[in-house]
């Protein structure tokens, strides 16, 4: 299924809001999302929370034989899914670019900056050795996949307990986990991807770009570092040019956050290690919230009205009358009337028109432009128009009106304004007409 | 190989190159007479091979189509005798789809595509030999084979590839200093304004010395820029020569 | 004469790039061919300049490049070990790829030149399908368990006519400049047999590649046949007829490609203008080829550089 595509006001209202420094969900330039870590309870399993992002990431191991060039060397595999739960957008079959583009960035990152010490995975050179595979499986998307799947993939391999294993001569014995405890992997380091989103030819930057953010980017750039601040990984990809200086600050910012995430994650893996040790409930189901609203139906709630009506007869008595309520038609051009106010109106709306005036309808004019936000000008006249000249035709359909534009009105004799009657020029605040309030409504 | 020393105690490395030298470059264009452009380029051992067709009608789907632009296709191909164990497939796998598409991305940044709107322009590369800096000689060779097809840019684009050994930066690694497992950045850089096209980097690095590897790959990149504008200056000369000499008959 | 052949009447995939041409374009060069005067100044029985260059490649086993005129085509020659086939424990066998690239045109991108690939890869499979061509029995180690498996990688660069006979040309030349090193095999006191390669870049094993056939091409355009036919001249012809000649004049397969049709007395007609051109050919080729080699270390490599 297509992708919605993204339209043009919104991708300009993005875009503005990002040069005018500020972001749809309210965060700062280098803010992340929530990062929430759950564990399951078996080992090695997690899911992921980067705001509404959600990865989970199982690992499992199996004994095979080494590769040839590498006899003493344990496997690693990755492997990343764009679930069509995640978004319309993915569907099965063909890997799209985007997945290649990931799969092979988790691969440099986790697997060339040999994070698992992979000679300890090696049970008898050359014969057995532990092949470890990461399975990585987007659940939503909602921007920075990157991120959340490294950050899934650290925690489940740091969770992750093997089964332990003894060599006696040509013989090898894997313990189940009741015979003996699963051994933990030797991890050197915790490689965590920061993702950074430029935009306006690289003017601006964001960190953690959310979905939206992602759609009008110009190009990402991922840093992958630990917290001893070694980088892993660097990819640009879009079009965007960089600039050394610009990827030099990316490295201060994303150093500073991976230290922030590594701490998060080492606390989660501490709490489910505390909670298992202590026989306490653990897993997925305890990571649900229990408060949360389930349900539609609340309680009946008692609500005093013991002094309604005083306060609605004052607010009665303080309003002023509405004014008349014409329901004359405004005519712009031929063939095209206007009833009731609103958006511009953008038939028939040709050079002819510069001279008309716009003529607005407008009821409770007068207690509402008072709430009106726009100063400038807005004294838009709430002039009215004589009724519009009914010219019948000839034909013979008698039912068909053509509403001629009026002539240049110089008095408009209904409705006597209080404010001035300002001929100001087409079209220039449409904005303030949007705003009278209809309260009436 | 463990034992072998990636740079020795004088500065030297393992064929010889002092740690900012390149190796040695050797390109041609206007190789093959049916495409619109090609160029053949030598950085040391490894051998690549470019390709340009087009700007043409797109070609395929129509959905492609771009109003204001034109759409950049790549294919990156190794022979099945490139590598040092035989290749099983040309192109089609993994390694080969992403190299595919950093080239795409490279492109699509330096060739002037909103003059061709609804346009396809087609960059074939081939490496016939690899031996280290796949991706740099390639990003070269379609460089020179795009100027010779003449489609407008707005620079070179000159990559080049750098690694960090005992605390000296190397730049444009072999095969051998690739395969050893040390931190390795290949850069993609418009010479002229400083600008990167891309950035890709691998294995651990300190960040601190993240400055100086990425200026020696500046450097490399400056180095091959020169090489490159002479190569299409005599390539020029050589063309204007033979023209001259039949319009002046 | 004694000749084994084999007659097929594929037709040949339609994917082969091909040139389009107005109708008038063809009359002229049926004409031409008419008075064996093509439109080059070739007579019909004439090749274009080939160029032969081997060792292109420095990390192969065997490497070759030719040119004629403009279809480019650069052979690889891998030796690995492998086990023999059951069938036949005491010989190597050859594995042929063709990649069609996307360099000779754009419709080969992707999976377009597969099509192409395989059916001159299957080509040359048949030709080499015979006792003589290649002296399998010196690829041979160790009798059903180790031999040698050569592995012939051809990569069209870029396609202007002529396909079948360049490709056979650039193999036969891969395969005299392939160097297989020399193996010893040592033998524990277990029994235990352990496979010594020698390091000596220099103590090596050549091919003999005498037997090996070269392809010769005849396309009939109008009432004469052309050899080595450019991509127009292959637009012009309905039917052409593959041949596959070894040096001493004898055929190892035979092929009749396109959607015309052959009148047999023309069939025998061109099988012996083929024999006549392929002797030539083996002929000059193998000039080149001895040229070349004894040049020895001096010879500048110039590969595409040029």
């Amino acid at each position: 299924m297509r992708e919605t595509p993204l339209s043009s006001c919104e991708r300009a209202f993005l875009l503005q809001a990002i040069t005018d420094k500020k972001r749809v969900d309210g965060r700062q330039t280098y803010d992340y999302r929530n990062i929430k870590i759950t564990f399951g309870t078996e080992y090695g399993c997690c899911i992921v929370e980067l705001g509404k992002t959600r990865v989970l990431g199982q690992v499992s191991c199996e004994l095979v034989a080494p590769k040839m060039n590498r006899p003493t060397e344990g496997i690693l595999f990755f492997n990343l899914e764009l679930s069509s739960m995640a978004s319309p957008a993915f569907e099965t079959g063909r890997p799209s670019e985007l997945l290649v583009k990931l799969n092979r960035l988790l691969e440099r990152c986790l697997r060339n900056s040999k994070c698992i010490d992979t000679e300890s995975l090696c049970v008898q050179a050359g014969e057995k050795v532990w092949q470890i595979r990461v399975d990585l499986h987007l659940l939503n998307h909602e921007g920075n996949i990157m991120d959340a799947a490294s950050i899934a993939a650290v925690a489940a391999l740091c969770h992750f307990r093997r089964p332990d294993v003894s060599v006696q001569g040509e013989e090898v014995t894997v313990y189940s986990p009741e015979e003996r405890d699963p051994v933990p992997l030797s991890m050197h380091h915790m490689p965590i991807c920061v993702s950074f989103a430029f935009f306006q030819q690289g003017t601006f930057l964001l960190v953690d770009p959310s979905e939206r953010e992602e759609r009008v980017m110009d190009g990402l750039l991922v840093i992958a570092m630990n917290k001893h601040r070694e980088i892993c990984t660097i990819q640009s990809s879009g079009g965007i040019m960089l600039l050394k200086e610009q990827v030099l600050r990316c490295s201060k910012v994303a150093g500073v956050k991976v230290a922030e995430i590594t701490e998060l994650i080492q606390k989660a893996l501490e709490n489910d290690r505390k909670i298992r040790k202590e026989g306490g409930k653990f897993g997925f189901a305890e990571s649900l919230p229990d408060q949360k609203i389930t349900a539609l139906k609340i309680e009946k709630n008692v609500v005093d009205t013991s002094n309604v009506k005083d306060k609605a007869e004052k607010i009665i008595s303080e309003s002023q009358p509405p004014s008349d309520v014409v329901t004359k038609p405004v005519v712009r051009a031929v063939g095209t009337a206007q009833i009731g106010e609103g958006i511009e109106n953008t038939w028939g709306e040709l050079e002819e028109e510069e001279d008309e005036e716009e003529e607005d309808e407008d009821d409770d004019d007068a207690d509402i432009v008072s709430t009106s936000i726009e100063s400038d000008k807005v004294t838009e006249k709430p002039a009215k128009k004589t009724s519009a000249d009914i010219v019948i035709s000839d034909s013979e359909e008698e039912d068909v009106v053509i509403l001629q534009p009026e002539p240049q009105a110089k008095a408009s004799s209904s409705q006597a304004p209080e404010e001035d009657q300002d001929k100001s020029p087409v079209r220039k605040t449409p904005h303030s007409k949007k705003k009278k309030k209809r309260s009436s409504h | 190989m463990a034992g072998l020393e990636l740079l020795s105690d004088q500065g030297y490395r393992v064929d010889g190159r002092k740690s900012g030298e390149l190796r040695k470059i050797q390109a041609r264009m206007g190789v093959f007479a049916q495409a619109d452009g090609s160029a053949y380029m030598e950085q040391g051992n490894t051998k690549a091979l470019a390709v340009v067709y087009g700007p043409h009608e797109i070609r395929g789907s129509r959905a492609k189509t771009l109003h204001d632009r034109a759409v950049v296709n790549c294919q990156y191909s190794m022979a099945t005798f490139s590598t040092g164990e035989r290749k099983r497939r040309p192109h089609g796998d993994r390694t080969s789809t992403e190299m595919t598409m950093h080239l795409k991305q490279t492109f699509e940044a330096a060739i002037l595509t909103q003059l061709y709107p609804r346009c396809q322009i087609d960059i074939y590369v081939q490496i016939l030999q690899a031996d280290g800096g796949n991706y740099c000689t390639c990003v070269n060779a379609a460089t020179l084979a795009v100027i010779d097809a003449g489609i407008p840019m707005r620079d070179y684009v000159c990559a080049s590839s750098a690694g960090f050994i005992e605390d000296t930066p190397l730049a444009d690694l072999s095969y051998v200093e690739e395969a050893s497992g040390g931190p390795q950045l290949a850069l993609a850089l418009l010479p002229k304004s400083d600008q990167i096209a891309l950035l890709e980097m691998n294995s651990r690095l300190h960040e601190d010395h993240l400055d100086r590897v990425i200026d020696a790959a500046s450097k490399a990149c400056k180095d091959v820029y020169a090489v490159l504008d002479q190569v299409v200056r005599d390539h020029l000369q050589e063309v204007t020569a033979l023209i001259g000499d039949r319009g002046s008959a | 004469m004694t000749w084994r052949a084999r007659i097929g009447g594929r037709s040949l995939a339609s994917s082969m790039a091909s040139v389009v041409l107005s109708e008038a374009e063809k009359v002229y060069i049926l004409h031409g061919v008419q008075d064996d005067l093509r439109t080059d100044g070739r007579g019909c029985e004439d090749y274009r300049g080939v160029e032969v260059e081997t060792d292109v490649v420095s990390n192969t086993t065997g490497s070759a490049r030719v040119k004629i005129g403009h279809t480019d085509v650069l052979v690889g020659v891998k030796a690995e070990m492998g086990t023999p086939k059951l069938e036949r424990p005491t010989e190597g066998y050859l594995e042929f790829f063709v990649d069609c690239s996307a360099n000779a045109t754009p419709e080969f991108e992707g999976r377009g030149g597969e099509e192409l690939g395989t059916e001159i890869a299957h080509m040359l499979y048949k030709i080499f399908d015979n006792k003589s061509s290649v002296a399998l029995e010196s690829l041979c180690i160790l009798p059903s368990e180790h031999c040698w498996v050569l592995y012939v990688d051809v990569l069209l660069l870029e396609c202007g006519g002529n396909l079948f006979d360049t490709i056979s040309i650039g193999v036969k030349a891969a395969l005299f400049n392939t160097r297989i090193p020399k193996v010893r095999v040592l033998e524990d006191d277990e029994g235990a047999k352990d496979l010594e390669l020698s390091d000596d870049p220099y103590d090596c094993m050549r091919l003999n590649v005498e037997h090996v056939p070269c392809i010769v091409t005849l396309s009939r355009i109008g009432h004469r046949h052309v050899v080595d036919a450019t991509l127009q001249e292959e637009a012009c012809s309905l039917a052409s007829l593959l041949i596959a000649v070894t040096s001493k004049g004898t055929l190892t397969c035979m092929r009749k490609i396109g959607k015309g049709s052959l009148d047999p007395e023309s069939i025998f007609e061109m099988i012996e203008t083929g024999k006549r051109v392929a002797k030539f050919l083996h002929v000059s080729l193998q000039n080149v080829l001895n040229q070349e080699e004894s040049l020895g270390k001096k010879r500048q490599k110039i590969g595409f550089l040029r």
